[in-house]
């Protein structure tokens, strides 16, 4: 197929149709109001529905519903509108109901700034809401990748029976570029017709969906199999980059935007002799711990995490898989700042010198 | 051979249509091309800035320093990113509404009064139109004469034909303008 301009969060909205969502309900919030914009024309054509809820909380709990009827459900915000939906969030987890959420991230805390920004890290790989649950979280780089990935977020969340996050900066969300987009599929039902309200005609077995309040020994039984299941994430689903990492000295971490303006920077360094590589998560939960423990810590002389958040929020998740072995610089900008290429060679190159901290 | 042109002016001036325009012409052309927008959260009168980076090849980074073109349509976009063009980049600069004394060192500059002519030819709209003519007429070298043509009618073809016809206009008038800038 062809491949067609446009914009990060439409490529999104069409990704989404493609993968068979037939429910969306959001509450506007920029810079991801081309998720629902674009779906408002775009599900009716194919005979789903899209709500403009008249809240982030109601939203979240109409695609709760739709959720527990076994259909593909959406639900998109930024910053602000996520965190009004973490108790939506925790409930489809507790529930176990599959659901793709879209945070297409700005500067924070509060309302902050409708610009660009990485800032919802924390929020999304360790407390997206109360209870202790996690979700996979993607943070895909390009809009092919934001495709690919938003084709198959509801074949993880069904097979988990949990809602899949994907987590990409505005910049994304706003730029354009080529994608080719799949085609269109019916949405596999082998694990919903095993649950769902909506039961086959000839099923004869009751509801299985139960709600998230449940007999103790019951939920601490749901609480461990979950466990068991991140686990499973932690051994099978991890999605990486691992670039030029074969002789590299320093190794730059940065996801989404950020790798992008770090690849342009390595390619150019390189070719003045300096031996940089990158590890570029794609699942930032499940982590890629693998990546860190593959290095060769006595060729690396440093670790250099770039993200559009300040304080360094990924840093903690390098320093645990670093475990000591390497120092670990940041070159950070927040708020909606966004970086420039110059701006990141500029200070990768510093660190690779040895003048910065 | 990877270039970047920088399209600045207030919002409401058409720098985000014509940057979309120039990003499609490229790829339409069989380029890979990114299009990256700024712009607060004003609708009107704030000031909007967008990114075409243009390649052959795929496009690693959309968030260029530099740019080899710059479109100017104020006095602030002149102002703010004049220094952001490279030496021997091109500066389209919309002379109706740049006031200041364009510094012509190592760059070769265009100087068009696009808001008066574009309200001549009978719309203050097709001022954008203009500049991209005038990017084209200097052989930027981001795209060509054909394909913004064929893009122009492409965008204007369910719009009446006085529309498509002004633009054509004001495409041409542009052009003119940017070769006679090169010699």
């Amino acid at each position: 197929m062809a491949k067609v301009l446009m914009k990060g969060n439409e490529a999104i909205a069409e990704a989404a149709v493609r993968a068979g969502c037939r429910f969306f309900a959001g509450y506007p919030i920029t810079p991801q109001n081309e998720i629902p914009e674009y779906l408002s024309w775009r599900l009716p054509e194919v005979g789903g529905t899209f709500v403009q809820g008249e809240s982030e909380v109601a939203s979240v709990n109409m695609v709760y519903g739709a959720a527990a009827s076994g259909c593909r459900a959406m639900t998109s915000s930024s910053g602000p509108g996520i965190s009004l939906k973490a108790e939506g969030i925790s409930y489809l987890a507790g529930t176990q109901l599959p659901a793709v959420i879209c945070n297409i991230s700005r500067g924070g805390p509060g309302l902050g700034s409708i610009q660009p920004a990485q800032q919802d890290y924390l929020q999304a790989t360790k407390a997206l809401g109360h209870g202790g649950f996690k979700l996979m979280v993607f943070t895909p780089a390009t809009l092919q990748e934001a495709v690919d990935i938003t084709y198959k977020a509801w074949d993880y969340a069904e097979r988990d029976r949990n809602p899949v996050m994907i987590l990409m900066d505005g910049c994304l969300g706003s730029i354009m570029e080529q994608v080719e987009l799949p085609e269109m599929k019916e949405p596999d039902r082998t694990h919903t017709d095993k649950w769902s309200l909506n039961r086959p005609a000839d099923s004869t077995r009751g509801d299985r969906v139960l709600t998230p309040y449940f007999p103790e020994a019951l939920l601490e039984l749901q609480n461990t199999s979950r466990a068991r299941m991140y686990e499973r994430w932690a051994k099978n689903d991890v999605q990486v980059e691992e670039f030029m990492l074969d002789d590299a000295e320093y190794v730059v971490v940065a996801y989404g935007i950020a790798s992008r303006s770090a690849k342009e920077a390595i390619l150019n360094l390189r070719k003045e002799g300096y031996k940089l590589g990158m590890i570029r998560p794609i699942t930032v939960n499940p982590f890629p711990k693998a990546s860190f423990e593959k290095l060769d810590y006595s060729r690396v002389k440093g670790i250099i995490d770039i993200e559009l958040a300040i304080p360094a929020q990924m840093h903690d998740d390098i320093e645990l898989q670093v475990k000591g072995r390497a120092p670990i610089y940041e070159y950070c900008r927040s708020g909606g700042v966004l970086f420039d290429d110059d701006g990141i060679y500029a200070a990768v190159k510093k660190i690779c010198d040895g003048g910065a901290k | 051979m990877k270039r970047t042109l920088v399209i600045s002016g207030s919002g409401g001036q058409g720098v985000m249509s014509a940057g979309v325009m120039i990003a499609q012409t490229a790829v339409d052309a069989g380029n890979c091309a990114t299009y990256l927008p700024e712009y607060g959260p004003e609708q009107r009168g704030g000031s909007a800035k967008c990114t075409v980076v243009v390649d052959e090849n795929e496009i690693i980074s959309p968030l260029a320093s530099k740019c080899d073109t710059l479109i100017v349509m104020n006095e602030q976009a002149y102002e703010k990113f004049a220094k952001t063009l490279r030496a021997g980049g091109i500066l389209v600069a919309n002379t109706s509404r740049v006031e200041s004394e364009i510094k012509k060192d190592g760059i070769t500059v265009v100087e068009v009064p696009a808001d008066d002519l574009a309200v001549e030819l009978g719309n203050i709209k097709c001022a954008n139109i203009i500049l991209m003519g005038a990017l084209v007429g200097s052989e930027a070298g981001i795209i060509s004469e054909d394909a913004i043509l064929k893009s122009l009618d492409k965008k204007f073809a369910s719009k009446k034909k006085e529309v498509l016809e002004l633009n054509h206009k004001a495409l041409q008038l542009g052009i003119e303008y940017g070769k006679k800038a090169i010699g």
